[in-house]
């Protein structure tokens, strides 16, 4: 029954039919993630050439400016206010949909996590269209709150759902009360997925730019644009994304040491007993309209507003054909840049998986400091990358927004491959071996069909997440052409609200539902409670 | 290699993992039909030997042969899937996007017998109506048989078991190993199965080799190795050991019990030795009932159901307590004067007597 391999034919007590053997260190994957690491890297490293090359002095002197605290002071409150409204706003909701017997759970579950695809910048868009209140810091305060705490409900909900309910049966043995039980056992169990959260909200905070942008608040993001595209100030840029790194790096480190701190650990996993849910009772109604007036103000301002803008603008035929052509690209691009940073994830996740190794969860750890790099800065060290040493040939082409796509979003195309590759355990490919098949016929028949959905997904959210990104592809679009993005925000510069409402709609309709989908995906992956990204 | 013909031959199989090394010289015959089983505590080298067999590692030095052919030596090293030899993992390793019909007949070829083939598998391993099912919806003790018959379903010559049964909870466990059992012995492969539940070992297997720091210490029949361990710590390795000191007497032994018969050669007279009595040969009797032997007081019963297992302490001689294993329906409290006597022939080492 065994199959004939192609060096089959030898008979084995003559022959030296050495086959290769199974690498003991695995050098290729190592190369190949080594390799993937630098690509990833590189914006840091020609950020920090960049700097470098105007001088220390010149840097300082630029860092050394009112300027700076100014903004320092209006990013980190603003980061500081809603991080903390995302982790209140977020862990209630999370509670409600999955510890309580709140009628309609199942479509409140729905409701409440759809915002989360609307990107910030639309959202910004409609309340500022509709409310001149909205602007400044209570304007960003509302807006971001609003497009964000999605990013806390999401890892506590799935970390609630998978929580032990017999720890909080212990405790009610003790002669713990409800409130106190909530507080120490249910937020105490969830405490790695808020905090990631968290992490998440404020990075998201200290990287946006479009939002901010229209509500007229000054961040660090907002500078740095403006330096870069409006004065063609290098040094300043420069000089100002590297403190924005620092911020993203301090916030990044942060979670690194309370993570390491009590983790969960759950015991007897194979008696899984369903939850028994806190009732409501009298304050059901109460909750409910708590969450209506939540999604009316995150979900149903943006999409009122973009469909009220349409109506009044009467949309010109001219609109119909842009928005294809944008869609178009965006498509294109979007799809180009998920499939590479698929591609480049596979070798760093098959390494940290089947190869487990302290340098390997190095490299492994160190592809997330991605995440420290707002998508501006990752543009403008690029662009400069282009300018400078490639002697501006590569500088507004697509393979260049591919690739800045590609590195942005690697960090989520890893949090699914890595899943994915963790569905194909070693064993189960070596009993398919024992069974007689070949190397090849195990990757065709037990590997791909293991991995794939997972792949696929991952490919999915990369293609989401660049479909709805608005900073990196102002810097690095093509000459001449327009992304759905890009053409959005061209319209909304003019005012032309009209105008920009269907390219808003388009942007919340192709982001919303297969958002909703994936994450459903993602929530029903084993092990991934409580996981950041 | 000559002396198993059909059968698995390894000889001075070494292994490292690192600097670690986990097998360093085993040596191992199993005869063709044979059902052997590798016994070892964790750690002793028993899966990676194992898993040499299999072909999913290779080993640093020594050969392995199957039927006389030779699967690995220095130069040679033939890959998994030309083995023809089965595999069945602790956990099953059921894949887990096929049905189990699918997962039974991801070796066999398509054609006309594979159905037919794989019903008889299901039926044979008492899973006819769970063609359809996923692994996921299977107890632990199906998914094993499944497994099983996954392996089964490609004609092995050799059968290996990984600890099959240790995920299984007892209940399950006792009525899966017969299964098991009765199944490969229908099949005519030969079988090595690993554990490190003595238990088991014993019970399944009619070769059983004894894994200990990455050698094979000894290689016997289950009652041989019961009966007649090589040292004392091989002793309390496969079963419960009272280990006693003696006197040799020639064919006899000196000891605080009597003179006790040597179940195997003699010892020069003088000889001091250490001999093994089993728990069941240690008799215990009321001390109203008993004529002669030695006085003791019981310390504590284990109760087990069929039998209880008695821990006694002589009033003289060394204080280290006894065990002796009684039928269940004897009761024996704790503080209760006893007499102990030994009975039949006993197993003995000579002793070193230190300065």
């Amino acid at each position: 029954m065994t199959s004939g391999g192609a060096s089959a034919a030898r008979p084995l007590v003559s022959g030296r039919s050495v086959q290769a053997r199974r690498a003991r260190r695995p050098w290729l994957l190592a190369g190949l993630s080594l390799a993937v690491a630098a690509v990833l890297l590189s914006p840091l490293a020609f950020l920090l050439l960049e700097a470098s090359g105007a001088g220390v002095g010149t840097i300082a002197h630029i860092i050394w400016r009112p300027l700076t605290a100014t903004l320092l002071w209006n990013t980190v409150r603003l980061t500081v206010v809603v991080t903390a409204l995302c982790a209140v706003i977020g862990t209630l909701t999370a509670w409600c949909v999955e510890c309580t017997d709140l009628p309609g759970r199942r479509l409140w579950a729905v409701l409440v996590v759809i915002p989360f695809a609307i990107p910030d910048f639309v959202v910004s868009f409609a309340w500022s269209s509709i409310s001149t209140w909205v602007q400044g810091f209570q304007g960003a305060v509302l807006v971001m709150t609003l497009a964000v705490y999605p990013l806390v409900h999401l890892p506590v909900a799935a970390s609630l759902r998978s929580a032990d309910p017999s720890l909080e049966d212990a405790a009610r043995s003790l002669g713990v009360g409800p409130v106190r039980i909530f507080l120490r056992v249910t937020v105490g169990q969830a405490r790695g997925a808020i905090l990631g959260g968290c992490v998440l909200v404020a990075l998201v905070i200290l990287a946006e730019y479009g939002a901010f942008e229209i509500l007229g608040y000054q961040t660090f993001t907002t500078e740095i644009f403006t330096e870069f595209q409006v004065s063609f100030n290098v040094p300043s840029a420069c000089a100002l994304s590297l403190v924005l790194v620092v911020l993203s790096c301090l916030i990044l480190g942060g979670e690194v040491p309370a993570r390491g701190r009590g983790r969960v650990q759950r015991t007897g996993q194979l008696a899984q007993r369903t939850r028994r849910r806190h009732r409501l009772g009298r304050a059901a109604l109460p909750v409910q309209a708590a969450l209506l007036a939540l999604v009316v103000l995150a979900l149903g301002v943006p999409v009122g507003a973009g469909v009220y803008w349409m109506l009044e603008g009467g949309v010109p035929m001219l609109t119909g054909v842009s928005v294809l052509d944008a869609g178009w690209h965006t498509a294109l691009y979007s799809g180009a840049a998920a499939a590479v940073a698929t591609l480049l994830a596979l070798p760093v996740a098959l390494l940290a998986v089947r190869h487990p190794s302290p340098g390997g969860r190095l490299l492994e750890r160190s592809t997330y400091l991605v995440l420290a790099m707002p998508g501006l800065v990752i543009a403008l060290a690029i662009s400069y990358f282009a300018e400078r040493y490639a002697g501006g040939l590569g500088y507004q082409t697509s393979a260049l927004l591919v690739g800045a796509y590609a590195i942005l979003f690697f960090p989520l195309a890893l949090v699914g491959v890595r899943a994915s590759v963790a569905h194909a355990p070693a064993d189960v490919e070596e009993a398919a071996r024992s069974l007689g098949r070949s190397p090849g016929g195990v990757l065709w028949r037990v590997t791909l069909p293991l991995i794939g959905p997972g792949l696929a997904a991952a490919f999915c959210l990369v293609f989401l997440a660049c479909a709805t990104e608005l900073t990196a592809t102002l810097v690095l679009v093509p000459t001449g052409v327009q992304t759905l993005a890009t053409q959005f925000w061209a319209y909304q510069q003019n005012l032309a609200y009209g105008q920009a409402a269907p390219f808003a709609l388009v942007i919340i309709a192709i982001a919303a539902v297969p958002s909703y989908v994936l994450a459903r995906y993602f929530d029903r992956l084993p092990g991934r409670s409580g996981a950041t990204v | 290699m000559s002396a198993t013909p059909g059968g698995v031959a390894v000889s001075d199989l070494h292994k490292s993992f690192g600097s670690h090394p986990v097998l360093r010289g085993v040596d191992l015959q199993v005869p063709e039909g044979a059902f052997a089983a590798v016994l070892g505590a964790s750690g002793s080298g028993k899966t990676t030997l194992l898993r040499i067999l299999a072909g999913f590692e290779r080993p640093d030095r020594g050969v392995v042969a199957v039927g006389g052919v030779t699967l690995d030596d220095d130069h040679h090293h033939l890959p998994t899937e030309r083995r023809r030899i089965g595999y069945v993992s602790q956990e099953g390793s059921l894949f887990p996007h096929l049905t189990v019909a699918g997962n039974v007949g991801f070796g066999l070829r398509r054609g006309r017998s594979h159905d037919a083939v794989v019903a008889h598998l299901l039926e044979l391993v008492g899973l006819a109506g769970l063609a359809r099912r996923y692994p996921h919806q299977l107890s632990g003790g199906q998914q094993q048989r499944v497994a099983l018959a996954r392996a089964l379903a490609v004609r092995p010559r050799i059968v290996l078991l990984d600890e099959p049964f240790a995920s299984l909870d007892a209940g399950l466990r006792a009525s899966v190993r017969a299964d098991v059992q009765s199944v490969v012995r229908r099949s005519g492969a030969t079988v090595i199965l690993v554990t490190h539940d003595q238990d088991e070992a014993l019970s399944l297997a009619d070769l059983v080799a004894v894994l200990r720091d990455g050698a094979i210490a000894q290689v016997g029949s289950p009652r041989d190795l019961y009966d007649t361990p090589r040292d004392p710590e091989l002793a309390g390795f496969v079963g419960e050991a009272n280990l006693i000191e003696a006197t040799s007497d020639g064919s006899t032994a000196e000891t605080r019990f009597g003179r006790l018969a040597l179940r195997d050669g003699h010892h020069s007279a003088g000889q001091p030795l250490t001999v093994l009595v089993r728990p069941e040969q240690l008799r215990v009797t009321p001390a109203a009932e008993a004529a002669a032997g030695v006085a003791a007081r019981v310390v504590e019963t284990g109760f087990h159901g069929h039998d209880a297992v008695v821990r006694v302490a002589a009033e003289a001689g060394p204080p280290s307590p006894l065990l002796a294993r009684v039928l269940g329906e004897l009761r024996f409290e704790p503080g209760a004067r006893v007499v102990l006597s030994v009975e039949g022939p006993v197993h003995s080492w000579p002793r070193e007597v230190g300065g």
